[in-house]
């Protein structure tokens, strides 16, 4: 009994509630879409992050990804967002 | 007022790393090789910080247009910098317009099946 995957995701709320937060005026808000959009942004960037420090770990024939090989391509990814 | 910010921030942090523990995990079965729990940690930090830069981009840009709700117009130009993920973001966008369309197609189907019983009767 094979099983999908269940797709691992930011939950809506918890996204609005987090760029709300950050917004510098009361009036801003985010529409619903909006909302579903940047969930899949940050989807994409730990993802970015996750797999680039993966990577990284990989060319340096290291067992475990550690902070360092985050460190390394922090920058990049920075820039790349 | 700044208490109740600092607590809303702690919790959030919580959430999100929660979420990027859960990807990271994920990413390291497929690729066979665990991440550190310091990884993980300087991940979901690095995300959270992101998040401000986003949140100020996506308010000045929705403000630049005149508007107070951001839109998924404000998201897109948020996503400029990269071509893929510009494209990526523009697919999803789409998708969710056809769901839109197609929920209001099905509510149209059940009405048109309502009427056509109640002009037999």
């Amino acid at each position: 009994m094979a099983e999908r995957d269940v797709e691992v995701s930011f939950k809506k709320d918890t996204v609005s509630k987090l760029l709300s937060s950050f917004f510098k005026e009361d009036k801003t808000k985010l529409s619903g879409d909006a909302t579903l959009l940047m969930a899949e942004m940050l989807k994409v960037f730990v993802q970015e992050a996750a797999v680039r420090s993966q990577k990284q770990a990989e060319s340096e024939d290291c067992d475990q990804v550690e902070i360092e090989h985050f460190e390394k391509i922090l920058p990049q990814l920075l820039l790349d967002f | 007022m700044s208490v109740d910010t600092e607590e809303t921030h702690q919790r959030l942090k919580a959430a999100v790393h929660y979420t990027v523990g859960r990807l990271c995990q994920k990413i390291g079965e497929d690729h066979r090789r665990q991440f550190s729990r310091q990884a993980i940690a300087a991940i979901a930090e690095t995300t959270f910080r992101q998040c401000d830069i986003f949140a100020k981009d996506l308010e000045a840009f929705a403000r630049h247009a005149k508007r107070s709700t951001v839109s998924v117009d404000d998201v897109k130009l948020v996503a400029r910098r990269s071509t893929a993920l510009s494209i990526y973001i523009q697919n999803k966008s789409e998708e969710l317009t056809q769901e839109h369309l197609g929920l209001k197609k099905k509510t149209t189907g059940k009405r048109k099946s309502i009427e056509t019983e109640k002009s037999r009767e």
